[in-house]
């Protein structure tokens, strides 16, 4: 395979040409458009996960390709050039430097040749994005987890139950997004790992464990901030529900105080507790705000004392007449994009107040760009006079 | 779908490809139009220890430098794999090199004149300047 010819040193002669001398540039034995050999641009601090290869390219056909590291996504963005751009490359890389046709007739340049092996169109460029994860929901509740499913004795395997779901290396396959974010944001999805699968639990399953779950606690005198999780997941086992769900609901509901005993202590958490019965109540539609709040405060367990502060970025109220009515409008149902998040607010209500702005935007985030600069772009802003409250509309 | 990049070099050892860059197009006489291959396209020459070049490409003579580039740029190549019980090919990138420099021509060509012309009289290639088209 390789020939070396006397003095022919590729990309090193053309490096390392000492003072005073001189090389032959010239067409290498095979050149040609070379399509397969494709330029990337990278910041230095990327090199070592190439190098080491922690990338990988992700995408489907029909999408623009990214750049995933462990723990970010980039685009990869085609920057084309009208120079000419001579790619030389190194000299075990050539095949052959032989043949070398009789140039000009000036016998000194032909001793040592760089060989050009294509013209370069361009090359890629890397831009840090937010990872494209969207999808990910929708792919979810292809098929969610529901009672029925446990009830049939599900476990067994068979093609047809496994239509629409999603091990991790099918989700990989199909999201944009680094590892890292991917298990971030199924972690915020509340989705567990069912037999290899990824699964989204359906709501008013959820809810039968819950209240399942405060039900044994009032009946056993279980204190909400410290649930014995061996005691907890056994009683809903014998009460017919699955291990692995009743411990999903600890996952969602609660956190961990203490694993230093044989068994885990888990604490409610207050909030997700008492968005969840929110959200239960205003399944049906939106409610008169004094009786949603009297519902609410009779669903949620005692002590939680639920007060309307923690459903900021859940619920929004508007004023019909004298009455004030809360309807369901949850942020995490929201796109991540910010035109398109931007432009469903902006379709629920045309005018918004930055108090209740803030919680539908303070998770979006756009590399290289700030929450000021989101706001600018997106829109405009209003302030009648300059002790009242800016209004936000669309641009 | 999924591309993996792979990497044989290690880091550090990533073989350093060169890059000459010019503006406009290095045109080939016509009459080799057929067959690159080989052919000289001209003399790069480094007159003093300074990082300066010229590069003489035919009648004309350009001067410019080597620059470090603010970013490497890593060359790829990218190869299709035949997967193995489903015939499907797989595609996969391997990195084959980095270019951390090139050699860049930034100026407008000199025309070289007279004594050389008998050099000359037969140009391998033209340089022809985006200005000119």
């Amino acid at each position: 395979m390789e020939t070396k010819h006397t003095g022919s040193k590729g990309a090193e002669a053309l490096l390392h040409l000492s003072p005073g001398s001189s090389i032959s540039v010239a067409y290498h034995p095979v050149f040609g458009s070379h399509d397969d050999v494709i330029l990337l641009e990278l910041d230095e601090k990327l090199l070592p996960d190439v190098l080491n290869e922690r990338v990988i390219v992700r995408g489907q056909p029909d999408e623009d390709a990214v750049l995933c590291t462990p723990s970010k996504t980039y685009a990869m963005k085609f920057v084309g050039t009208s120079n000419s751009v001579l790619l030389v490359p190194p000299e075990n890389q050539s095949k052959s430097y032989e043949n070398l046709q009789e140039s000009d007739g000036n016998d000194d340049v032909k001793k040592v040749v760089a060989p050009v092996i294509k013209v370069v169109p361009g090359y890629m460029e890397l831009v840090e994005v937010a990872p494209r994860l969207d999808k990910l929901k929708s792919l979810l509740l292809e098929n969610p987890y529901k009672l029925e499913e446990y009830d049939a004795g599900d476990f067994e395997e068979n093609e047809e139950s496994r239509t629409g779901l999603y091990n991790w290396n099918n989700l990989i396959d199909n999201i944009q997004a680094s590892d890292e974010e991917l298990r971030s944001r199924l972690q915020s999805l509340s989705a567990v790992e069912i037999n290899g699968y990824w699964r989204l639990v359906h709501e008013s399953y959820m809810n039968m464990i819950l209240e399942m779950l405060l039900r044994n606690s009032v009946l056993n005198d279980w204190l909400l901030d410290a649930l014995n999780e061996d005691e907890v997941v056994n009683m809903l086992e014998t009460d017919g529900f699955p291990g692995i769900l009743a411990r999903h609901c600890l996952h969602v509901y609660g956190a961990k105080v203490d694993d230093s005993m044989d068994s885990c202590i888990w604490k409610l958490d207050k909030r997700r507790v008492c968005i969840h019965f929110a959200r239960e109540i205003l399944r049906g539609g939106k409610r008169k705000l004094e009786s949603f709040i009297d519902e609410w405060r009779q669903k949620t367990p005692d002590g939680m004392d639920p007060t309307f502060d923690l459903l900021e970025g859940e619920v929004l109220t508007e004023k019909l007449g004298i009455e004030t009515w809360v309807s369901a409008f949850s942020v995490s149902s929201l796109p991540s994009t910010p035109a398109e998040r931007f432009s469903i607010l902006f379709r629920e209500r045309p005018r918004w107040e930055w108090k209740d702005l803030q919680p539908y935007i303070r998770d979006l985030k756009v590399p290289g760009l700030s929450a000021e600069g989101l706001l600018l772009k997106y829109t405009r802003r209003t302030q009648p006079s300059s002790d009242a409250e800016p209004v936000f509309s669309a641009r | 779908m999924q591309i993996h990049i792979r990497c044989n070099c290690g880091e550090g050892t990533c073989q350093e490809w060169g890059i000459v860059e010019l503006q406009g197009i290095v045109e080939p006489n016509p009459s080799f139009h057929d067959s690159l291959q080989n052919l000289h396209i001209g003399t790069l020459c480094r007159p003093s220890s300074q990082e300066v070049y010229t590069f003489t490409v035919g009648y004309h003579e350009l001067t410019g430098s080597k620059v470090p580039l603010k970013k490497p740029l890593l060359v790829l190549n990218k190869i299709k794999k035949q997967g193995g019980e489903s015939g499907s090919s797989e595609v996969e990138l391997r990195v084959v090199g980095i270019i951390r420099n090139r050699i860049l021509f930034k100026t407008r060509p000199k025309a070289l004149i007279s004594s050389n012309t008998s050099l000359l009289s037969f140009p391998l290639h033209y340089i022809v300047l985006w200005s000119n088209i």
